[in-house]
């Protein structure tokens, strides 16, 4: 009876969806649309607030510290994804490959960087890279080399890229790994009899088998790569190199908070949010395509 | 139209839930005393408030620090943006007054009887946080500038402390000669010193007058005695005499006292940091007056420096106005701590002249009274003015600077590209530039 009549009230499919639509509503559509909002309009120090269209966007579009933002956080992806989803991807095959308890205890110590907060991260990462106080500075001098400067502009992009290749592998491998575990044991065996070596096996099988696996975490990095700010945010104590707009969402944050400028700050935010779906977007309908999906 | 004024509802659903619990916070029940919430960042303030709450039964001081510098300035601003949530009372460093001014973000206390402590304070620091009978922030602390060294290295290799930046630089080399891995000092990365060398130098980039015109701002930063600082240093960085480890790092406080840097041009607040902070090289430094650009000349800088502002979002002005003005103030008890505890440089010119403090011999200088030094220095610093967006003028310093000494851009087009950069900033802000052709 009871049952029945729950079900059958028209009110009781819009209960059971209310929580979660209005978490959406007041944490994702409200934000999003306030800030488009404070987009349109500029509130200049000196004139006060007025309604200015898109003049912020025109401004977003050709402003060349953002512009440079933007193509350094490109040129920074091109790099530092696929050199960290290549190792998380021979990770998690290696795993998947040995069965012995010492897989187990390399899952979870791969993993553990993900766990420390990136603020954590960041700052610890700041004081490896110490000449004074890191390990690693003085390494070439060993070899007769002269000491490295972390900090410096030449190396700054690949000390940051370490960092969150640090922090992000383990992550990625053991999504990856939780993937291979789903496919099918009976493929290997078929595969093994058929004369495949371990290697043939990883890349003919093992990998187009679990390709919607890597796609999703691709997409994932790419989405975490435009938004790039805890990182430099936080090394810009050490690192004077990293400029007020050296990521667009560093820039964005400067604009808001340090320059006061909220209006410009939500166009930037927003125009990122734009490009960040559009990318995602386009991502995935081309690995969709690929795979013959569509 | 309609969906903005939608989104405006929304919104004020937003800051009204916000606002309750602001207002929740803002305790202040009749009769009983008044409440006066406070932001502040300095080191044991916590003393300053207990002595003003034991001294006045009518307002008593809640106290938050909500971060340094620009930690708190961001939560300032925010709270400006939303209408709600600033405290009555907030600490203010003098670059930044302009800034607040123009957010229309600070009530002048002159209203309030403020006026009557311009004799208290030093004249530089007044004139900062007045407009005529305006009075939008009381000061408190100041950093008179002054050449901090080595006494034992200069000493031990015969190289005779600099009075001018010619003899600097000339120590600076033939120090590298007798080490090679020691640096003169560091290029810290920091607007506000590099702002104190420049005043040094007689550079006043700036020119700002609300009372005249809050839209009119001079940016001047390319004339030559700005230039000559700039260059100044990025010779000797280029030469590989200065080093570029940003201030306050754990690398620039190791190489300070591990004898990698021999200087560093210092303000009145940094002896109490340092002997807090440089355990090795305790009673081997000293301190010097300024090099100067003009051999015998007497010219002055400040590096950094506090104020109490009262913000347009207090419940009670007046009660926070006594606030500002005697939470320091000339109180002895809050003094005491503030210069022996929290290592201030006093402004209040009675305290600083005080033979305790001018008389004061610390260890960390081997016995050297260095107050004798920062003193005369406050007293000389004359008129300088900033802009209302000077968070953007510094980070375009800082940033220029950076690309120079990555090599990326010559020394001598710092100035004239961040001139560019704030000219360009400014109008898009609606200011009318001045430039000095």
């Amino acid at each position: 009876m009871t049952r029945r009549r729950l079900t059958d009230h028209p009110v009781a499919g819009i209960l059971f969806v209310l929580p979660f639509f209005l978490v959406v509503v007041v944490f994702l559509v409200v934000p999003l649309g306030y800030a488009f909002w404070l987009s349109l309009s500029s509130k200049s120090l000196a004139l006060g607030t007025r309604f200015t269209g898109f003049d912020n966007y025109v401004r977003a579009f050709t402003d060349p510290m953002l512009l440079d933002g933007f193509l350094r956080v490109v040129v920074f992806g091109a790099v530092q994804i696929p050199v960290m989803l290549g190792i998380a991807l021979v990770g998690a095959l290696a795993l998947d490959a040995i069965t012995t308890r010492f897989a187990v205890a390399f899952r979870l110590i791969a993993f553990m960087p993900y766990a420390v907060p990136a603020v954590l991260g960041a700052l610890m990462w700041g004081f490896l890279y110490s000449r004074t106080f890191g390990p690693f500075a003085d390494l070439p001098t060993v070899f007769g080399g002269a000491p490295v400067d972390f900090f410096s502009a030449g190396l700054l992009l690949a000390s940051l890229g370490n960092i969150v290749t640090w922090a992000w592998t383990g992550y990625n491998m053991i999504v990856l790994y939780s993937a291979l575990q789903g496919v099918p044991r009976e493929l290997y065996e078929a595969a093994l009899i058929d004369g495949a070596s371990q290697i043939q096996l990883a890349w003919r099988i093992k990998v187009p088998a679990i390709k919607q696996a890597i796609a999703l975490a691709t997409v994932f990095t790419v989405i975490g790569t435009m938004q790039f700010f805890v990182e430099p945010y936080v090394m810009s104590r050490f690192a004077p190199q990293i400029s007020a707009g050296y990521t667009p969402n560093l820039y964005a944050y400067n604009q808001a908070f340090a320059y006061s400028d909220f209006h410009y700050s939500a166009t930037i935010s927003f125009t990122l949010g734009f490009v960040v779906f559009v990318a995602a977007y386009a991502f995935v309908l081309v690995s969709r395509r690929r795979r013959g999906d569509s | 139209m309609p969906a903005i004024k939608c989104l405006r509802k929304a919104a004020s659903v937003l800051a009204a839930a916000g606002l309750l619990a602001v207002t929740a916070c803002a305790g202040e029940p009749d009769g009983g005393p008044v409440t006066v919430s406070v932001w502040a960042w300095y080191p044991e303030f916590q003393g300053v408030v207990d002595a003003f709450n034991a001294s006045h039964d009518d307002i008593q001081v809640k106290w938050t620090n909500v971060g340094t510098g620009p930690d708190q300035y961001a939560k300032l601003k925010t709270a400006f943006t939303a209408g709600t949530g600033a405290p009555d009372v907030a600490m203010v460093e003098f670059q930044q007054i302009p800034t607040f001014l123009v957010l229309d973000a600070l009530v002048d206390m002159g209203q309030h009887g403020a006026g009557e402590d311009e004799h208290l304070y030093a004249e530089w620091a007044w004139g900062q946080a007045t407009e005529g009978d305006k009075v939008y922030a009381i000061p408190v602390d100041g950093g008179p500038m002054a050449l901090m060294y080595r006494k034992d290295l200069f000493d031990q290799h015969k190289i005779p402390v600099p009075t001018t930046w010619d003899e600097y630089a000339t120590a600076a080399e033939r120090m590298k000669a007798v080490d090679p891995n020691a640096f003169i000092a560091s290029f810290g990365s920091d607007g506000g010193w590099l702002n104190g060398l420049m005043w040094q130098a007689g550079c006043r980039p700036y020119g700002y007058s609300l009372t005249e015109a809050r839209d009119r701002v001079t940016i001047d930063l390319t004339n030559p005695a700005c230039e000559k600082v700039i260059e100044f240093y990025g010779g000797l960085i280029g030469r590989g005499l200065m080093a570029t480890d940003p201030f306050f790092t754990a690398d620039a406080t190791a190489a300070l006292d591990s004898g990698k840097y021999w200087t560093w041009a210092a303000a009145g607040w940094t002896p109490g940091y340092v002997a807090g902070s440089l355990k090795n090289t305790a009673g081997k430094w000293a301190v010097a007056p300024m090099p100067q650009w003009t051999k015998g000349a007497d010219e002055q800088g400040d590096w950094g420096g506090s104020t109490f502002t009262v913000t347009k979002q207090a419940e009670n002005p007046e009660a926070a106005t006594v606030v500002a003005r005697e939470l320091f103030g000339t109180s002895d008890q809050a003094w005491e701590i503030g210069l022996n505890k929290a290592f201030l440089y006093p402004l209040v010119k009675d305290v600083a002249a005080d033979p305790a403090f001018t008389g004061k011999a610390y260890d960390f200088f081997a016995g050297q009274k260095v107050n004798e030094i920062f003193v005369p220095v406050s007293e000389k610093l004359g008129d300088f003015n900033y802009t209302p967006f000077q968070d953007f003028v510094f980070g375009e310093l800082n940033d220029r600077c950076a690309e120079a000494v990555a090599g990326k851009r010559g020394w001598d087009t710092v100035l004239s590209a961040t001139q560019e950069n704030v000219v360009n900033y400014a109008k898009q802000q609606g200011f009318t530039v001045i430039e000095p052709s």
